[in-house]
């Protein structure tokens, strides 16, 4: 017997080869060699070890040590450290996603710490090519079994105690299979292992044929005894060189044993294996055309009856199962049923195996328990959704398959609650899916691929997924129609009750799925041939602009910024936004998440760039638009949402009187948002462009207080209510009520009212302030606060990735000296002679899955504590307050205190003379979201007039011709997004100047030179 | 062996049809044996164009017919000569989701050649696959058996600069 | 290779899981040899040679040899540390071949602490 001190297991799957592992294995055999170390070190290559994204990776034992990403260039460090130092090398632990911690111990890391190794239990742990490796784990123990002292009787027995049900998708189980064909009567029969694993994004099967052909050999021989068969075949894709290499050495070393062939193990039994290879047709992974594949004919499907049972493989019985069902069965007869169905659900016994792939942190292969969540499967063995993105989907069962949208994380893996959720459970492809992810042009991909791969026959699969297939073309071109989405529907039906096989009868599942989930999306391709996830190109110029609420032409500014032309480049901002220098500074730029830059390096700064503009282009002047409209129209609240809309409407020549409760216009913008962000001065400036349009705004005047909604209602023709969210929710716990709790939008506007007061000290919050919430007003409330001398906490009951808050803002608030404590809930508020005293909180960990994909927090027992706090502020959330609306004047108003708008309008309320938008509308949201709503509610409510009085609708006066320069660089350089000077934080805490200090023009031409131009057509 | 003999020659050597007779012999009177025979064919000569698929037919005693229907029923049969190299684009959902679709188109620009063609210099045939099931590397572009992962479309040029 | 009855599965699996103890992570002892420049140069190549020979020998598969840097008192090099589990490590000095030996057959073996060639007793961080 060789002893080694240590084994090093090198991962030698398909993606870690790709990855350069063969080199590196070479490298460390030479380095050991070099070192005298190769007769203690032993190097042993391991099939797939399921961590393919990490890859190339190796263990090493005794210490179960996992190396990642290794580069033959770290070889020679690695053997000096860890092999002859004894000092493990840190650089290349795998460090988890978010927090970036080391995690040297294999079983430590939670991709692997939560799976359950069954079928898997040898990946990465034994050399696939020695056959005495697999025997030493028990290999071939249930296939000695079966040949020594059961019957096919009882084999069949046993498996279908088991609950085995067939891996391939359909669930079938696996011992009603085998008993139909052990009941069949021939002499000759077949037992076929299907290896032609097809759909895009599954790999399963090759795994364990990589990393443990022996399994599946196993398998197929106690199969073959319980069928009465003596020759298998191993249908396995051409494209899969590697396992068919594995199994050919597998196959030769088991006929060597006498574990194949005759006379099997001295039993009498004779079974013998050949492998076919698939020559690279989707439809032969059916069992009909499989069996027809192997007769060497066009693998087309065959009606059934007769099943394969009866008359399969050249018209006698046989039975097909996938690799992985094969590669359970070996254990099922050794360790027994009971042992099997220890595991799962109660339709659904044992294990599963996913290739986990798509936007996920820890691409590979996992193996859990049926019934598993969906939640456990993604976020915690794979590790969440890479780069800050959001989990929309998983898709399951690849094109015969559907979604699993966000809302459904807590379901339980397994076939029945997959069928329920219009999924199935497939051979296990899981392709996680996020934000960026479009329905309509996943369910296209599919579709595509199935009318590619159909194979002719029948012709509902023919025909039905080619017509499919145009009328999502078409949708995702842009010449989608109402109707389609119905056409869609009833197609799909037809297809799957009249097709031949599983390929046809399964085809439209991922067209049903993604309208079950995601029709609004369907809806937006077709009505507004918007994609809302900025990936069908045809409807959009480029992403960001795509993802602008207001569609921002934001590639021709940033031409123009990169030509110098800074006075053009403002005028296209105005174009689409009156108030593009407060959204340079405060917009949440969804534009930006969609940037392709991102793919490169990051995103472009658009926002720091349209900023830019506004501070250094000339300021076009406005001229006053004549009134030349008859009717009158009010709109209520001067925020974002109603100065935009009023100076629309004056721009199409309606005088428009704004009223405002409070003592300035802005809303929001002006009594919620701190100067330190958006200086008043800059806001003013913005505002009094839409007055010089016009527009009149009255301040002061709360309507229902010093004007009635009657006089009101009476003196214009048309109103828009945009009133926006100012109220505070309530935390609803003892001592709310005490001094010194506020709402976080009343503290803010309290502030932002008397700022002279506060900063004088004559009002004050003492020096303990715990600010509860975690959106843009908890962050805003503190950072006030802090600015007011007082120590600040911020009390979150989430995870810092789950707050609503802009993650700039987040960083900021840090490091102005915030402290967040986060998976906290207030419980109640402790007062002292009716004033605050402290706050008692208690400590929550993560729970299940909610409606947005966030983990609901729950409380942890006995761990209550107090803080001492002089003042509490509330910021969990703001409602409008639609009190002053009369409630017999019929417009209808939601539980959210909303606005509801009318059926298929979008300003429209249920009262046709009023409109609404903003947060009024929506609840609280953003500026740029509260500016759309104007656009659209002033363009609705002219069309809505001039269709009322038969006019023509509006021709907007011709705009200035801009040309925009093209000029891109040939090579992109990797180059990070330039940063925003900064005040520094002791300056700025001490007071409210501006923080961002604004690009110099060197930086900011750079910056927009990096814009690679999506919107260019070539 | 047959007639169609001179019709190889203009393509093939006298040593690659020998090694073909070699395959159809060995593979001849067993059932099934028409998949093989072609796979081995196209091993050996790289594409299987009409005389290959009549010689592999009359030494099989398969019709014609049957061998062209089969040829052209999978995607690994071609009967068009391949470039010197193969890139392959993977399409499948994972990298597709990753921007195979850009990469792919990229490479159409840069040849200007469509998908499945060769390129005029006979240097890279162009395919798009379904999956290599290197997900985790996605998108990935394999050229001959090498296979780059995370592939960006400015880096495509450098990567096939490799190979001449 | 010969064909192979029921109970050659049996051997072939005892033996090969002899080899592969390691991997699965049952160990009784553990022995860390000192690998610094220095204790390469003093000969502690050789004592671990000579230790890898002795399990080879006595065809243990619960001892588990691991290497480590310079403990810092190079003079008194080649050292070995020997951890039975739930005992108190053990530092041996001035190892040579002869003593490994000892030290493998008498105390990591049977359980017999060789005195004369301690160092120190209990684990220093190295």
């Amino acid at each position: 017997m060789k002893v080694f001190r240590s084994h090093i297991l090198v991962c030698g799957g398909t993606a870690c080869r790709a990855s350069g592992g063969a080199d590196v294995k070479q490298a460390l055999a030479a380095e050991l060699a070099k070192q005298n170390l190769a007769d203690e070190i032993r190097i042993v290559e391991t099939g797939c070890n399921g961590f393919c994204a990490m890859g190339p990776v190796m263990v090493v034992y005794p210490e179960g040590i996992m190396y990642v990403e290794v580069k033959k260039e770290d070889i020679p460090e690695l053997v000096e450290e860890h092999f002859l130092k004894g000092r493990p090398l840190e650089r290349l632990f795998y460090k988890e996603a978010t927090t970036e911690t080391p995690i040297p111990e294999i079983k430590e890391i939670p991709f692997f710490a939560h799976q359950e190794l069954r079928v898997l239990r040898n990946k990465g742990l034994i050399d696939p090519e020695l056959i005495d490796e697999y025997i030493a784990r028990d290999g071939y123990a249930g296939a000695a079994k079966a040949l020594t002292e059961m019957t096919p009787e009882q084999i069949v027995q046993e498996v279908l105690d088991s609950g085995l049900r067939g891996r391939g998708g359909a669930g079938f189980p696996t011992g009603l299979k085998w008993r139909f064909a052990a009941q069949s009567k021939g002499d000759i029969k077949y037992v076929l292992c299907n290896a032609d694993e097809g759909d895009p994004g599954a790999f399963m099967d090759r795994s364990v044929l990589e990393a443990d052909p022996h399994a599946v050999l196993e398998g197929m021989v106690i199969a073959a005894k319980a069928i009465g068969s003596n020759k298998g075949f191993i249908y396995c894709r051409a494209e899969y060189p590697l396992a068919i290499r594995r199994l050919t050495i597998a196959i030769e070393q088991a006929k060597d044993y006498g574990l194949l062939g005759d006379n099997i193990l001295d039993t009498g039994f004779n079974f013998d294996i050949e492998i076919y290879r698939g020559a690279g047709a989707f439809v032969c992974g059916e069992e009909t055309a499989l069996m027809t594949s192997i007769e060497g004919k066009r693998g087309m499907p065959r009606p059934r009856p007769p099943f394969p049972a009866v008359a399969g493989l050249w018209q006698k019985p046989s039975i097909l199962n996938n690799v992985e069902t094969f590669a359970n069965v070996g254990q099922v007869i050794d360790k027994g049923s009971a042992w099997f169905s220890s595991v799962g659900t109660e339709k659904s016994k044992g294990t599963k195996v996913f290739a986990l792939t798509g936007d996920v942190n820890n691409v590979g292969l996992v193996e859990v328990p049926m019934g598993t969540p969906l939640g456990t499967i993604v976020f915690d063995i794979g590790g969440g959704i890479p780069k800050g993105k959001k989990f929309k989907a998983a898709q399951l069962g690849g094109p015969s398959g559907g979604m699993i949208p966000v809302q459904h994380l807590n379901a339980p893996v397994d076939f029945e609650t997959v069928a329920e959720l219009g999924a199935i459970m497939g051979s296990g492809g899981l392709i996680i899916m996020n934000e960026d992810m479009c329905p309509v042009d996943m369910a296209r991909f599919f579709m595509d691929f199935c009318q590619d791969e159909s194979c002719g026959k029948c012709v509902p699969c023919r025909e039905g997924t080619k017509r499919m297939l145009e009328i999502l073309t078409d949708i995702c071109e842009g010449r989608g129609r109402e109707g389609d989405i119905e056409l869609l529907e009833e197609m799909a039906v037809i297809i799957k009750d009249t097709a031949l096989c599983g390929l046809g009868q399964t085809a439209p599942n991922p067209v049903l799925s993604t309208i079950r989930y995601f029709r609004d999306e369907y809806e937006a391709h077709i009505r507004d041939k918007h994609c809302p996830a900025g990936v069908c190109t045809a409807l959009f110029k480029s992403p960001c602009q795509n993802a602008c609420p207001v569609g921002m032409d934001v590639p021709s500014y940033l031409a123009l910024v990169r030509a110098g032309r800074f006075d053009d480049a403002y005028k296209i901002l105005l174009r689409t936004n009156p108030f593009p220098a407060i959204c340079g500074r405060v917009c949440d730029h969804q534009c930006q998440f969609k940037c392709r830059r991102a793919t490169a390096d990051e995103a472009l700064a658009i926002k720091f760039v349209k900023r830019f503009i506004t501070d250094n282009g000339l300021r076009p002047p406005v001229q006053a638009v004549p009134v030349t409209r008859k009717e009158k129209i009010a709109v209520v609240g001067a925020g974002p949402s109603g100065l935009t809309a009023a100076g629309d409407l004056a721009a199409r020549g309606y005088k428009v009187t704004v009223y405002e409760e409070l003592p300035e216009p802005g809303g929001m913008m002006r009594y919620g948002i701190p100067p330190y962000r958006l200086p008043r001065d800059v806001m003013a400036r913005e505002i009094d462009d839409i007055q010089a349009r016009g527009v009149d705004i009255v301040c002061n005047t709360r309507i229902g207080r010093d004007i009635s909604f009657n006089e009101l209602d009476e003196s214009f023709d048309y109103i828009y209510l945009a009133p926006g969210a100012h109220r505070s929710q309530s935390l609803g716990i003892e001592g709310e009520n005490s001094e010194g709790v506020y709402g976080g939008v009343e503290f803010l506007r309290d502030f932002n009212l008397d700022e002279d007061a506060w900063i004088s000290r004559q009002k004050s919050l003492g020096s303990r302030v715990a600010v509860i919430g975690g959106g843009n007003s908890a962050i805003d409330a503190a950072r006030v606060a802090v600015r007011l001398g007082a120590d600040v906490t911020i009390l979150y009951r989430r995870t810092r990735d789950d707050m609503p808050a802009a993650e700039e803002e987040i960083i900021a608030a840090e490091h102005e000296g915030v402290k967040i404590e986060y998976f906290v809930a207030p419980l109640s508020i402790k007062a002292e002679n009716g004033k605050v005293a402290g706050i008692t909180c208690r400590r929550m960990k993560p729970g299940d899955f909610d409606r947005s994909g966030r983990r609901r927090p729950v409380p942890v027992e006995g761990s209550d504590f107090t803080l001492d706090v002089d003042t509490v502020i509330s910021a969990i959330g703001q409602q409008p307050d639609p009190e002053f609306v009369p409630g017999d004047i019929g417009i209808s108003i939601n539980k959210w205190s909303c606005f509801d708008l009318a059926q298929g309008r979008k300003a429209e309320t249920t009262n046709e003379k009023f409109y609404a938008g903003g947060d009024a509308v929506t609840g609280p949201w953003t500026v740029i979201g509260a500016i759309q709503a104007g656009h659209q509610a002033a363009a609705e409510m002219d069309e809505a007039i001039r269709a009322k009085n038969g006019e023509p609708p509006w021709q907007p006066p011709e705009e200035e011709k801009i040309d925009i320069p093209f000029e891109i660089d040939e090579e992109t350089e990797e180059q990070p997004q330039a940063a925003m000077p900064e005040l520094e934080s002791a300056k700025r805490i001490v007071n409210f100047a501006e923080v961002e200090l604004g690009y110099s023009i060197e930086t900011a031409i750079k910056e927009a030179s990096r814009c690679l131009r999506c919107d260019a057509e070539v | 062996m047959n007639s169609n003999y001179d019709e190889l020659l203009e393509e093939f050597t006298e040593e690659q049809i020998r090694q073909l007779d070699d395959a159809i012999a060995l593979y001849k009177g067993r059932p099934g044996a028409l998949i093989p025979v072609l796979e081995k064919a196209q091993e050996l000569l790289g594409f299987l164009p009409a005389p290959v698929q009549k010689h592999v037919g009359d030494g099989l005693n398969i019709p014609l017919s049957q061998v062209y229907g089969v040829v052209t029923f999978y995607s690994l049969f071609t009967m068009q000569p391949r470039g010197k190299h193969t890139i392959r684009v993977c399409l499948g959902t994972a990298c597709y989701v990753r921007g195979g679709k850009k990469i792919s188109d990229s490479i159409k620009q840069m040849f200007n050649i469509e998908e499945g063609e060769t390129t005029g210099d006979r240097r890279f045939t162009f395919e798009t696959v379904r999956c290599l099931g290197a997900c985790g590397l996605g998108p990935v572009m394999v050229v001959d058996d090498d296979v780059h992962g995370r592939v960006k479309p400015d880096k495509i040029k450098s990567i096939l600069d490799q190979y001449r | 290779m010969a064909k192979i009855k029921i109970e050659d599965l049996k051997k072939i699996k005892e033996r090969v899981q002899a080899e592969n103890a390691l991997r699965h992570g049952d160990r009784r002892v553990r022995v860390t040899v000192h690998m610094g420049t220095c204790g390469i140069a003093a000969g502690a190549r050789e004592v671990m040679t000579t230790l890898m020979k002795e399990i080879e020998e006595a065809q243990v598969s619960d001892v588990v040899v691991t290497t480590s840097g310079c403990m810092g008192l190079c003079s008194r090099e080649p050292e070995i540390t020997v951890e039975i589990v739930g005992e108190e490590p053990i530092v041996y000095e001035y190892v040579n071949e002869n003593k490994m030996r000892q030290i493998f057959r008498r105390h990591i073996l049977e359980g017999e602490i060789q005195t004369p060639f301690v160092l120190a007793r209990g684990k220093e961080q190295s």
